[in-house]
């Protein structure tokens, strides 16, 4: 049974208890910095290899007035990773139980994860001399524990719920038809990309709060299959144009010659 | 709290003014979120919008320092508009008694002040009697001299128009926030009040309390499900420390702690057990004999019997105000000579901490018992200071943390949660109880081998066992602190032997037989297996009234008993007035409470439900207090405006003995401080920060310090989001990074635009993350009844660094 997280933002209280749990679990370190980044108290600025999961700080003004609304960065474990189909060497893995999970020592750091994550979730080992590509597993040795992800573990309010992923949509709608004044009626992560494990709920439209917006429903794997799987026939067949290319022009080349040479010889 | 933390997912409004409870207590977010979820709605009053307003469903901005003028103006709305609950007020409040007929409230002073030693006196503000010795009660609350008439007459001042002059507060969402709370007078509605320093640290903060409660009174929301007046404590165990007295002017239990006018036993009981002729009151403080006897038999044993006053003359009694900055004020003029820290720094907590610094170098000594080398204990090499130039002599103390010893921690709810020691400490580093123990055994060496007046450390009862290395056994403490009997006795026929523990108070006696460290905590070790600990309890089960006092979780005081006052949720028959979350109810044909434990189990309409008041009845108008017996709203003591309410500007019974004392003014005027400043906390730093600053996952997350301030403030200033800023106040300055946002905002006073800033306090020189004190700006000037210094109101100017 696919599992997942249900981020409902309408709760989350910024309190970072998710972002410092992860450190812990994982023994990441600290990254030091002068001040904050960003509407907040935003810290570290962005997600690196040292931190896989960042509370985000916004400014959300409208017609309502002024609001303080939390956010959340981290891998949204898709249903059909973009990363999984893109690694060269099969580091990065989609399990049953729902965590991407990646092999550390089968990692080349060739960055192509990064570069075709829509949410920008690989973060690369800059400043170490053998870099690897680091990320939230969704906790998935916890998991095989049959413990819960430490982020939710911590969560003091609820925001962070951890269960299948169909109860999760089923209770995130729950909440969105109770509520309708509260949420904005999308459950973030249901179709986007083919549907990711880690689903969000927001009071204000989710591109204002730094959610990668206009993402297509389709797989990316799906989109990128296309152009992946026609390089066999397009290399084939580009060879085939250029030989022939090549042969036209060596025979015109050698025809010349052979012109000229008549015309020498007479 | 007078309900404690689950109690807070009952609440039908949850008012949030005085506290920033999501930001600082975020577990309890988990309690109003399950309110939440059963259509409470959350109101955030704060000069700033916050992390908890974020969370709540309606923020409404207010000035630091304003909140007697905004809650007044809830108090009048609610009277002006009928929304009390009458039974309640006229039942169970002095609403209906009727006051002295030389009261009198003119031009922002009460009748009876003495301008020359700033202080309030005489008997204007007493109850008149009847003949009985009982006071005078006009049920009808017509006659003009009751209570709840002077209440509204006084209360008549703080109109909307006046009110929002004075706090900023925008009149349109004033409205709103007097319409949905004063909405939970209905008896099966329920408003909770949340509050902590916010409320308290300022030089009315009693009164701001007073306001507090006046209003929850009045709406009937006090000992009922979902309401009270709620403290949260700022500190895991504060609760604990206070119940134990580490504060100088009580006892354990909060007994009075005595005073040099108190030369004998028989004084000091007559001086502080208040006597009543109602005998309806149960007056429960008339049991102050029982609870002092007692304590002082667990203090001197045998030592303690009726020939020698039960070794009362072994007290200290103090001359008055041994407050905080009193401390300091004689610590600069060299009269301390050794400081002895626990787990305190006041290098950065306290108020004016650069006059603190500088008195710390006038001791001859000092000891730190602390996790980590704070700013106090390194005082002598702050930056800035030559090392040479001290002479005091600092021993840092490695104390082990609370998951390295065993014993209990009381929250702000009163429940005591036994805790276990979950890894040993690590080097040298030892438990208090171990360090405190120590400390004891060899001073009293040195008084057994001379000394002035040994006998108060030499004869002190001292027995705890242990061992070396962890020291005393917690358990033979706690169980001490419970009591025990000294001698066999008889209680309504039950017979207990010498040295069986005492079940519950009501067993406590004035003649010695008893011992108990602590009356408050009596019945939550009633035996001598650690089984009886019922503190170390884990029961999960709800009680039948399923309102979440769980009962068998823990053990609270007094007696276990969840909700305070809560005979006031029921009628003078006993009937709930919410049955659906009904905290105690009477059932006739058996003749017992059901619910929580009542508060007296005396049958309904027998005894007035306010115990703890020497006449039973809940207080709309205290004459206890220095300030006045109602609030009234004075401005801070550094404030950009004047008074609008009238001409006194302070609070009348503000002490000003440093300023004449210093002979030096360190206050700052609007002329020359025009911005208004508050001081607060953060959820990712804790306190002083030395834990905190010193973890570096939260450095991380807040690594350096900042003043934040409103976007028209930084334009005026041309001061960009991360620019470095200069804050100044009359007593010191800091450089700091500026955190620009639009949750503050000015405030408009009476057509004045108004600029407030704040700052966190977190911080200091020591420790992974370091940056300059808030409080090298905050005012050494308290509360009259409290001495708690104004940390979150006063004046300032801003710059760029």
């Amino acid at each position: 049974m696919m599992k997942g997280i249900l981020a409902d933002t309408t709760r989350c209280i910024g309190c970072r208890g998710c972002q410092v749990a992860c450190k812990q679990q994982h023994d990441l370190d600290a990254q030091k910095t002068l001040f904050f980044w960003g509407d907040g108290y935003q810290n570290p600025p962005h997600r690196t290899a040292e931190t896989w999961n960042l509370v985000t700080f916004n400014d959300a003004r409208s017609e309502n007035g002024y609001e303080w609304v939390f956010g959340r960065r981290q891998c949204f474990h898709c249903m059909e990773p973009a990363c999984v189909a893109a690694c060269p060497v099969e580091a990065l893995k989609k399990t049953p139980e729902g965590p991407v999970v990646y092999d550390t020592s089968r990692c080349i750091g060739c960055r192509y994860c990064q570069i075709v994550c829509p949410f920008n979730a690989p973060r690369f080992e800059w400043n170490k001399r053998v870099p690897e590509i680091r990320k939230c597993n969704m906790c998935a040795d916890r998991m095989a524990r049959g413990e819960h992800p430490a982020c939710t573990v911590t969560c003091a309010t609820g925001a962070l719920l951890f269960g299948d992923r169909k109860a999760l949509l089923a209770e995130a709608w729950t909440r969105i038809k109770k509520d309708p004044d509260r949420y904005v009626n999308h459950i973030y992560g249901e179709n986007e990309v083919g549907g990711t494990c880690v689903l969000h709920l927001a009071k204000v439209p989710f591109e204002r709060i730094g959610y990668p917006a206009g993402l297509s429903d389709a797989p990316f794997p799906n989109q990128i299959k296309t152009a992946m799987h026609a390089i066999p026939y397009a290399m084939t067949g580009m060879a085939a144009v250029f030989g022939g290319l090549a042969w036209i022009i060596n025979r015109r080349m050698s025809a010349e010659e052979k012109d000229g040479q008549e015309e020498n010889d007479s | 709290m007078t309900n404690h933390w689950i109690d807070m997912a009952n609440a039908d409004v949850i008012m949030v003014c005085g506290s920033n409870v999501v930001e600082n207590h975020p577990i309890a977010a988990k309690w109003l979120q399950r309110a939440r979820e059963k259509g409470a709605r959350i109101l955030s009053v704060d000069p700033r919008y916050t992390r908890t307003s974020s969370f709540a469903d309606l923020y409404c901005k207010m000035r630091s320092g304003t909140d007697i003028a905004l809650v007044g103006g809830m108090i009048n709305y609610a009277l002006e508009n009928g929304r009390i609950h009458h039974n309640y007020v006229v039942s169970y409040t002095n609403a209906p008694f009727i006051v002295s007929k030389n009261f009198n409230f003119h031009e922002g002073l009460f009748s009876g002040y003495d301008p020359a030693t700033r202080s309030y006196g005489g008997s204007s503000w007493a109850f008149e009697m009847d003949e009985k010795g009982i006071p005078r009660q006009d049920p009808t609350l017509q006659h003009e001299r009751c209570v709840f008439q002077l209440m509204k007459k006084h209360f008549a001042r703080y109109n909307p128009e006046t009110v929002c002059n004075v706090t900023g507060a925008p009149r349109d969402v004033f409205d709103k926030i007097c319409n949905i709370y004063t909405a939970t007078c209905e008896p099966d509605k329920a408003g909770t009040w949340l509050y902590a320093m916010g409320a308290t640290q300022s030089t009315h903060g009693t009164q701001n309390i007073r306001a507090y409660a006046i209003l929850q009174l009045l709406l009937g929301n006090i000992g009922v499900a979902g309401g009270g007046v709620n403290a949260l404590r700022g500190e895991s165990n504060v609760q604990g420390s206070t119940d134990m007295a580490l504060l100088y002017h009580i006892l354990p239990g909060y007994l009075k702690s005595p005073e040099q006018k108190d030369k004998t036993l028989e004084e000091y009981l007559k001086n502080y057990t208040p006597v009543t002729k109602d005998p309806e009151s149960a007056n429960w403080w008339g049991n102050t004999p029982k609870y002092l006897v007692s304590l002082l038999k667990a203090w001197y044993g045998d030592f303690a019997g009726p020939e020698n006053e039960f070794a009362f003359q072994y007290l200290p009694k103090r001359s008055s105000d041994c407050s905080y900055m009193s401390l300091f004020e004689s610590m600069s003029e060299g009269s301390i000579e050794g400081l002895v820290l626990f787990g305190q720094n006041p290098a950065v907590s306290g108020p004016n901490v650069g006059k603190e610094r500088e008195a710390l170098s006038r001791l001859k000594w000092m000891v730190a018992v602390d996790l980590f080398e704070t700013e106090t204990a390194a005082f002598w090499k702050r930056p800035g200071q030559d090392p040479k130039a001290v002479s005091t002599e600092v021993f840092l103390l490695p104390a082990a943390s609370s998951l390295e010893k065993e014993g209990s921690i009381t929250n702000s709810g009163r429940w005591a949660q036994w805790r276990y020691r979950a890894v040993e400490p690590p080097g040298d580093a030892r438990p208090d109880l171990w360090t405190l123990d120590s400390l004891h055994k060899a001073v009293k060496a040195e008084y057994q081998a001379g000394g002035v007046f040994p006998e108060p450390i030499t004869r002190l009862s001292w027995d705890y066992g242990g061992d070396t290395l962890m020291g005393p056994d917690v358990h033979r403490i706690a169980r001490e602190i419970n009591g025990y009997f000294t001698q066999n006795a008889e209680i309504k026929g039950k017979q207990f032997v010498r040295g069986q523990q005492v079940p519950s108070f009501a067993s406590l006696a004035d003649d010695g037989s008893t011992c108990s460290g602590n009356w408050l905590y009596c019945g939550s070790y009633p035996g001598d297996k650690k089984t009886d600990n019922r503190m170390a309890r884990r029961g999960t089960e709800d009680a039948p009234n399923h309102i979440g006092l769980y009962p068998g979780w823990a053990w609270c005081w007094p007696v276990n008993r969840r909700i305070l006052y809560n005979r006031a949720s029921v009628d003078e028959q006993g009937r709930p007035w919410n049955p659906a979350k009904y905290v105690i109810k009477w059932d006739p044909h058996l003749k017992k409470w059901a619910g929580d434990v009542p508060d007296g189990g005396w049958p309904p309409g027998i005894r007035h439900p306010f115990i703890m008041k020497p006449d039973g009845y809940g207080c709309l108008w205290a004459g206890g207090l220095k300030d006045g017996p109602l609030p009234e709203h004075y401005e801070p003591f550094e404030s950009p405006v004047n008074n609008l309410f009238s001409p006194q500007q302070n609070d009348p019974a503000v002490s000003l003995r440093y300023r004449a004392a210093t002979g030096s003014i360190p206050f700052g005027t609007p002329n020359l401080f025009p911005v208004v400043a508050t001081t607060y906390r953060m959820t990712e730093h804790w306190q002083s920060g030395a834990m905190t600053r010193n973890t570096p996952w939260l450095a991380e997350l807040v690594p350096n310090m900042f003043a934040e301030l409103g976007e028209e403030l930084a334009r005026e200033k041309g001061i960009k989001n991360g620019d470095r800023i200069i804050v100044e106040s009359a007593r010191g300055r800091v450089e700091v990074y500026a955190l620009v946002s639009p949750r503050f905002s000015p405030f408009a006073l009476s057509g004045k635009i108004v600029h407030q800033i704040g700052l966190v306090w977190h911080f200091g020189y020591e420790g992974l993350a370091t940056g300059d004190s808030a409080n090298l700006l905050t005012p050494d000037i308290g509360d009259p009844n409290t001495m708690i210094p104004e940390y979150k109101a006063f004046l300032c100017r801003v710059s760029k660094a």
